[in-house]
């Protein structure tokens, strides 16, 4: 970051002498410092798991969901500014609305991703706007089978078999690469314990903050082609599994100190970062 | 007081991602008085202390009826909450008038979000200096949302914004358990005022700057103001 | 007279006022509003009983005289206790049929109780469809159709109907079309009055239900054998049957109809 303070970072769609972007570049840091998200593809299918942390011990467990969906087909998870994320999942509602009314047929996921891309890109190009503050991680299922596709702030997308976002990518992505040349041909109740467990895994170098796992699919033999959160039983096997797993023999969804807690909050509230994770 | 170059518009992110002005904006929420709102399982409270400009004028008002079935209480810029609860009373109005359907309180913090968000991505706006509590009953039960200018809104069994809210917060996590399971309106808003007491330094309460509002099954939304909330200080 | 060359040719304004421009920049085409049907579907008719409602239509599409389409669903389920039945146009009803299916995809965005306390319910559905039907009328441009939802809203039957005119009703027996006048008299011999509705088992509506439809397939000559049938059950749910078949006809006393058609006895 030796081009800070030139002025070259200042404002959007401004190229630095050396050809960067940096507004764009922020924005990226605003998705890594995010809570994690991991999508993984499997055989007939593709699964989402957030990373959910828990700010307070007001917060109604189980509600404030992260992940949505864009279409029947079509799930969304991110990691950086989350009203940033639900600004996008509503764009991605329109195409998909738009697609379906032009041509009867549900948007295949290759075009989605496209659409999105653009108009994230699009983002990059005006100095009236900022980029978005996520990566988004699109995944879904359409006539031509899985598709998993990682979306940054640029606009850029790629494909993918697993990936992963925000603050614990880096491991998460490792034990991805594992299980995925690994257990090449894994199955959908499979996919979901192990991407699961690479969020518990993910959470480890962040132990001292609670957290909830979230988790959605969507998979011909599941779920008939649908994007649903994960059932409540599976889900719970689930975590139970990632526990085991993780040798994490605390209860890590209710296991603070009251104290800890509290002073926990105070001092982001004094930061004001909490709510922009 | 200046801190940096990347505080002086929504479009800037500083080279750590944040959006100064954002969390400005998240700052005047604690300009203005403190509110609290809790919930049980079959109601939720709102109380709020309200200000007045001088010994002569009258006492800014704190809670707004959008609906029924849903309310709000606000801390910071009053008129960037009226603005909002006007916007979610025109939304409740087009889901009764279109759909026979009350408004779910998950939708209309949705509904929220996403307009506070437009104000955080755009060149020429600011964001809202409001935060809120929205309490309501619909066809899930009760529930308890605080509303952020960042866009942020998220379910609670309890909350406080506005000034030196803290000590309503840590009472709340602590009671947790009790007031959870009140059967009563009234045990749930001697919860919430002495919630409330937590957060006063100078001021006492009394009829004139006690605000309440409770909205349960079968309890249409309703603000108690002035000799009615005697019962409760 | 105006020197200025880009005036040259037009009427001046001395004479004729100024030159209106929208005229020049208006729409090629005229505006154009439905006057009538094209492809059409005929009845739906449709029943409370104690635990539920009964809904039938046939599958026929017809283009004016001419039996066109022979496999027209017109029958929709919305949910799980919901279904609407559409007679009228064809194209209209597809419309219609967008509609219903975005105001499902809709409903599940961001709703954590989409499977049960916030489902749809048959009065959402109902209310919506007459704003959208009397919205289109008052353009003075509407979707020629007449519609009745039927479902079970909290345990208890509801049914209900609007048309092209946005005129909406409610009663414990309906049908649209040439059904009103055909087979409603033979559905209220079993539920006249909502007190009806109680005494009502599913058998006996069903059976009047099918009764009707085969009635309506006698005498009313834009109406096909196949048939959908659906039922909204407070135990079973909702059950659609779109394979359904008029049965036990007597079509003895054709051959002695004399008069019509292409017969030269």
């Amino acid at each position: 970051m030796t081009s800070i303070g030139t002025g070259y970072d200042l404002s959007n769609s401004v190229f630095s002498p050396d050809g960067r972007n940096f507004q764009v570049e922020y924005a990226v840091k605003a998705a890594e410092n995010g809570a994690t998200s991991v999508g993984m593809k499997f055989k007939d299918g593709i699964v989402l798991a957030v990373e959910k942390l828990v700010t307070s011990k007001l917060l109604v467990p189980g509600k404030n969901k992260k992940i949505q969906t864009i279409d029947r087909h079509v799930g969304c998870a991110y990691s950086g500014l989350m009203p940033d994320g639900r600004h996008l999942v509503n764009r991605g509602r329109e195409e998909a609305s738009s697609f379906k009314k032009t041509y009867a047929t549900p948007i295949p996921l290759p075009a989605l991703a496209d659409r999105l891309g653009q108009y994230v890109q699009a983002h990059t190009l005006y100095n009236s706007v900022r980029p978005f503050g996520i990566t988004a991680i699109v995944g879904g299922v359409d006539d031509d089978g899985a598709h998993l596709y990682m979306l940054e702030p640029s606009g850029t997308y790629w494909g993918y078999k697993g990936a992963a976002t925000g603050k614990g990518r880096q491991s998460a992505k490792a034990e991805l690469e594992k299980v995925i040349s690994n257990k090449p041909e894994l199955d959908a109740r499979e996919a979901v314990k192990e991407a699961a467990r690479i969020i518990y895994l993910a959470h480890e170098d962040n132990k001292e903050k609670d957290f909830e796992l979230e988790m959605s699919w969507c998979s011909i033999s599941e779920t008939n082609g649908l994007h649903k959160a994960v059932p409540k039983d599976l889900l719970d096997e689930a975590i139970a599994f990632a526990k085991a797993e993780n040798g994490d023999d605390s209860d890590s969804d209710d296991s603070s100190d009251e104290s800890e807690n509290e002073k926990d909050n105070e001092k982001k509230d004094a930061e004001g970062d909490v709510q922009l994770e | 007081m200046f801190r940096n170059n990347y505080d002086g518009d929504t479009v800037t992110f500083s080279p750590t991602g944040r959006l100064f002005q954002v969390e400005y904006a998240l700052e005047a929420i604690k300009q203005g008085s403190v509110t609290v709102g809790v919930r049980s399982k079959k109601f939720a409270v709102l109380v709020a202390l309200k200000r007045n400009a001088d010994e002569l004028s009258s006492y800014q008002k704190k809670i707004i009826k959008c609906d029924e079935h849903l309310g709000l209480s606000l801390a910071g810029l009053a008129p960037d909450g009226r603005v909002l609860s006007n916007f979610l009373r025109q939304q409740c109005n087009y889901s009764s008038l279109v759909y026979n359907r009350k408004l779910s309180l998950e939708k209309a913090g949705n509904l929220l979000s996403d307009k506070a968000q437009k104000n955080t991505q755009s060149y020429g706006g600011r964001p809202y200096g409001v935060g809120l509590l929205l309490a309501g009953y619909d066809n899930s039960g009760p529930h308890l949302l605080e509303f952020q200018p960042s866009g942020n809104t998220l379910e609670l069994y309890g909350s406080a914004i506005g000034a030196r809210s803290q000590g309503a917060k840590t009472y709340l996590e602590r009671t947790l358990q009790d007031y959870l399971e009140l059967d009563d309106a009234d045990d749930l808003i001697r919860v919430a005022v002495e919630a409330l007491r937590q957060c006063l330094k100078d001021e006492v309460l009394s009829t004139k700057n006690l605000s309440i509002a409770v909205v349960g099954q079968d309890k249409p939304f309703t603000i108690l103001d002035d000799e009615a909330v005697s019962p409760y200080l | 007279m105006n020197h200025d060359p880009l005036q040259w040719g037009r009427p001046s304004d001395e004479h004729y006022g100024t030159y209106n421009k929208s005229i020049a920049s208006a729409s090629p085409y005229p505006s154009m509003h439905t006057q009538q049907p094209i492809v059409t579907g005929t009845s739906v008719i449709s029943m409370k009983y104690k635990d539920g409602v009964i809904i039938a239509a046939d599958r026929l599409g017809s283009y004016g005289s001419l039996l066109r389409f022979s496999d027209v669903e017109r029958l929709f389920p919305v949910g799980r206790n919901t279904v609407v039945g559409i007679s009228g146009d064809i194209s209209d009803m597809q419309h219609l049929e967008n509609l219903l299916d975005e105001m499902q995809t809709e409903n599940n965005y961001d709703n954590e109780y989409a499977e049960d306390e916030e489902a749809l319910k048959p009065s959402y559905v109902f209310e919506y469809l007459a704003n959208v039907m009397y919205n289109r009328r008052s353009k003075m441009n509407p979707l020629w159709n007449a519609l009745i939802v039927a479902g079970l809203e909290d345990g208890k039957p509801f049914l209900k109907y609007v048309n092209l005119l946005g005129v909406t009703y409610s009663a414990p027996s309906l049908a649209t079309g040439f059904g009103a006048h055909l087979a409603l008299p033979l559905l209220r011999k079993i539920v006249d009055s909502e007190s009806d509705v109680k005494k009502t088992s599913a058998e006996d509506a069903e059976k009047s239900i099918k009764e009707a439809m085969k009635v309506l397939f006698y005498r009313d000559a834009r109406s096909s054998r196949n048939y959908s049938i659906a039922i909204v059950d407070s135990k079973k749910g909702l059950v659609l049957n779109k394979d359904a078949v008029v049965e036990d006809m007597v079509w003895g006393f054709a051959k002695d109809i004399k008069g019509y058609g292409t017969q030269n006895v």
